[in-house]
């Protein structure tokens, strides 16, 4: 816990930058994505060669890359003070563990998954 | 080493949660909502990179992940996803009004009520997503 303690600064710089990248950019991907695109409401806008162009780019790639990792760890850092707040500091090793282990593993999927386009 | 040469034997009570927190007053409840949203903009995240895995695996698997995101429930869990994003930027972009309202260095504080500065930056959020879903949706 020292060492989570230390890097308390890191965690803030990630947890405002998520938030900052989430305002700007994540309503329109998730709408755009989760529910128009599923719907036939963007037209050929995302079909596969468009989708596939647009996300494979190396601006898209960055761009994806960017957002979804730092959305995740604000996330992450989120979760942990929920977690704090609901149950005591008790929960602290598995709050501050589990969720920045989570947004690590997100992180990781996310630059494979990325790569791979 | 601390400030005080005392201040190490100060005995200090343990944290402990306000009375009635996390439900019993509408500012806790509205707290602890916000913090809520971390779980569902987390679950956006995995939906986008579910997307992204299909799109990197080729047509049919893409074109079967639309056509799975495009069921009932799903449609409805990225609504709820959706709906809780939106809560955290306005509620973000809200406050943070209180932000451009103080006086930062030599600038002088902007000459505008606090609701307008509130709405200055949703207005450019609002307009970014607008310029997002145009290259989204094949108009730019």
């Amino acid at each position: 816990m020292k060492l989570i303690h230390k890097l308390e600064p890191l965690w803030w710089i990630l947890f405002g930058a998520g938030g900052f990248t989430a305002c700007f950019f994540l309503p329109a991907l998730l709408l755009g994505g989760l529910v128009l695109a599923p719907q036939g409401l963007l037209g050929d806008g995302l079909a596969y060669e468009r989708a596939h162009a647009l996300a494979a780019s190396p601006i898209g790639k960055t761009f994806l890359a960017a957002v979804i990792t730092l959305v995740l760890w604000h996330c992450a850092h989120h979760m942990r003070h929920l977690l704090l707040d609901l149950g005591g500091h008790a929960l602290a090793p598995l709050a501050a563990f589990g969720s920045y282990g989570l947004a690590v593993l997100g992180t990781v999927a996310t630059l494979a998954i990325v790569a791979a386009l | 080493m601390s400030a005080h040469p005392a201040a190490e034997k100060t005995r200090t009570s343990p944290a402990r949660a306000p009375s009635g927190f996390p439900f019993g007053f509408s500012r806790y409840r509205n707290y602890v909502l916000f913090a809520a949203t971390s779980v569902f903009m987390a679950l956006g995240c995995i939906g986008l990179l579910e997307g992204l895995y299909a799109l990197s695996k080729g047509p049919e698997a893409w074109n079967a992940w639309l056509a799975h995101m495009a069921q009932p429930f799903d449609l409805a869990l990225s609504l709820l996803v959706l709906g809780f994003t939106l809560y955290f930027v306005f509620r973000f972009g809200w406050v943070g009004r209180k932000i451009g309202a103080g006086r930062i260095g030599p600038l002088p504080r902007p000459p505008l009520p606090l609701p307008v500065l509130g709405l200055a930056p949703l207005g450019g959020f609002v307009t970014l997503w607008l310029i997002l879903l145009a290259i989204l949706g094949g108009l730019l």
